[in-house]
């Protein structure tokens, strides 16, 4: 085990918990106008121009108990890959089988409504999440305490700053009892504190043997929660291996991209320096030739 | 709970799926209901008055400006609130339904929930916000003495036959709206013209020879005679009923079947 979490062990002999199969979905790289006769007579196969495959044909499958970290530049398919788990987008082709349920920690403020109080939103997001009264009951004041909300519980939810609304949403969901757990940088807001503990409560449900999939671009993260790695480039897996080798290469591609741009900005400027140098030589020449034709008349 | 994404999912597997999200879907409703009758301090009033007050108009308007007391069915102003309270109901959901994908965006990202259910909302919503209104009905009834009849059995029929057009008629124009930008406008003016082609502030039985296909090639037509029988029975109509029903399933059949093959575009739209 290379992470630094304690967990139970992964047993690979178990019926896999997520299979991806040929997963392949395409995006429209603008907004077209279609007409409704294309929509609702013309199938959606072949590619038209001004598409791309925001998934290229990836396969894998993941164990139970299995924590997976996701790395890639942005745009390569890292969130659309955790939502056509999610089912929140399904595939133009191949298929996706998760086998439970998932607690998706991605736009997690997407049920609450400013309306409400806090408390009525904790206890209908719950309720949307599948949670029984009875659950949400029991979790209610593990999730005021988590929240550090119980002062505003009877506020509307609109009043509270953003960090507090993140907070509010994280501790909702972390609550549920899903066997799979899906994070997408939500963690990014917040402060500092409120991210540790966060963090806490991922490892904590971790130490469950929860299935795990992180989608991040922190080096540190990465290594410290997950103990395999997918590395996402132009919307295939073209890395899966050990969460280290994978960190490594990307790491190194994306150095090697950087090392790439400021070499072209060197050149770039380089060019640009000498072909003002070259203009000053010519003005220069063209002023010594004034000259010379002046003092020769 | 298994997601499969394979195949597009069978008819069976939606309803199954409906189902399965029920509770969800009561409590979208709930919270929907909260916050319409409860952010405000007149609640339940806002929420009666707007036929109320049409209902008013109209009745001035026919009565006492223009002098006609044969249009629609005596007393006028019960005729008026008893079809005005289902033509709110069935306003609200075509234009509520017709946006729900793009209003619930947020959460149709963050959740696999059958995307049926954010369709269903408005209009169970609005049958229910239509059951609230019954008292203020009953109201008008024993203030201005219309009998009641065995019809009144016919009301929850009339409110059946509502969901599945208003259900049809959401699921065919939720995924369109999305995908075509003009459609929303259109809808509303169609809405409005609707409310003049079907007999709400007048009786099916007011159109001029010639336009009897009007009754029943409008479903609204129908179902309006289903809701009204209760206090005037002359106003059902038996072959529009019929018809209203087959069409509201008609609608049913092709908007699921639009629904579910547009599904896909869609969540990658909003």
């Amino acid at each position: 085990m290379s992470s630094e979490v304690v967990r139970p062990p992964v047993d690979h002999d178990a019926p896999p918990i997520i299979e991806v199969e040929g997963l392949s979905l395409r995006f429209h790289k603008s907004r077209r106008h279609r007409s409704i006769r294309d929509l609702l007579f013309k199938g959606q196969t072949g590619v038209r121009a001004g598409e791309f495959w925001a998934l290229d044909d990836v396969s894998f499958s993941v164990q139970p108990g299995e924590a997976i970290g996701v790395v890639g530049a942005n745009g390569q398919g890292k969130s659309t890959l955790l939502k056509a788990l999610t089912g929140t987008l399904l595939p133009d082709q191949g298929s996706v089988k998760v086998h439970g349920g998932i607690s998706p920690l991605i736009e997690i403020t997407g049920g609450f409504v400013g309306e409400l109080t806090v408390r009525e939103n904790i206890q209908v997001v719950s309720g949307l999440h599948g949670m029984s009264r009875r659950e949400i009951d029991a979790a209610f004041d593990e999730i005021v305490e988590f929240a550090e909300i119980a002062s505003s519980l009877d506020s509307p939810y609109k009043h509270l700053s953003s960090g507090m609304k993140v907070r509010v949403a994280f501790a909702v969901v972390s609550r549920l009892e899903e066997p799979i757990m899906l994070v997408d940088e939500v963690l990014a807001v917040g402060d500092r504190a409120f991210r540790e503990k966060c963090w806490d409560r991922i490892e904590e449900m971790l130490a469950e043997g929860r299935t795990f999939f992180l989608v991040s671009h922190s080096e540190r993260d990465l290594t410290r929660f997950c103990t395999r790695g997918l590395y996402m480039q132009a919307g295939r897996v073209t890395m899966d291996g050990p969460i280290e080798e994978v960190v490594e290469a990307y790491l190194k591609d994306s150095d090697d991209n950087l090392a790439l741009r400021r070499h072209e900005v060197r050149q770039r400027r380089q060019a640009r320096r000498e072909a003002r140098e070259a203009a000053i030589r010519e003005q220069a020449a063209a002023d010594a030739e004034r000259d010379r034709e002046a003092d020769e008349s | 709970m298994t997601v499969d994404t394979t195949v597009s999912r069978s008819p069976w597997a939606r309803v199954k799926g409906i189902w399965a999200a029920r509770k969800v879907l009561a409590l979208l409703i709930r919270r929907d209901l909260k916050v319409k009758y409860a952010s405000s301090a007149l609640g339940y009033v806002w929420a009666v008055l707007d036929p109320l007050l049409m209902a008013g108009v109209y009745w001035f308007v026919f009565t006492q400006i223009f002098q006609r007391l044969d249009v629609g069915a005596e007393p006028y102003i019960v005729f008026l609130v008893a079809g005005l309270l289902p033509w709110q109901w069935f306003t609200g959901a075509v234009n509520t339904s017709g946006r729900a994908l793009n209003a619930s965006a947020k959460l149709i990202r963050a959740q696999n929930l059958p995307r049926e259910i954010w369709v269903l909302r408005p209009v169970l919503a609005g049958a229910v916000s239509y059951v609230f209104a019954l008292p203020v009905l009953a109201l008008f009834v024993v203030v201005y003495g219309a009998g009641v009849t065995w019809y009144v059995l016919l009301m929850p029929v009339a409110m059946l036959v509502m969901i599945v057009l208003l259900t049809g008629i959401g699921l065919l124009l939720a995924p369109l709206i999305v995908l075509i930008k003009d459609l929303d406008p259109i809808v509303n003016v169609v809405v409005r013209l609707l409310f003049y082609a079907s007999p709400i502030i007048y009786s099916h039985r007011d159109l001029p020879p010639g336009y009897e296909w009007a009754s029943v090639a409008n479903p609204l037509n129908g179902i309006l005679g289903m809701f009204r029988a209760a206090f005037f029975p002359d106003q059902l109509q038996v072959s529009g009923a019929l018809t209203a029903t087959a069409i509201s399933f008609g609608f049913l059949a092709v908007g699921w079947l639009v629904f579910a093959r547009l599904e896909r575009t869609v969540l990658k739209e909003i």
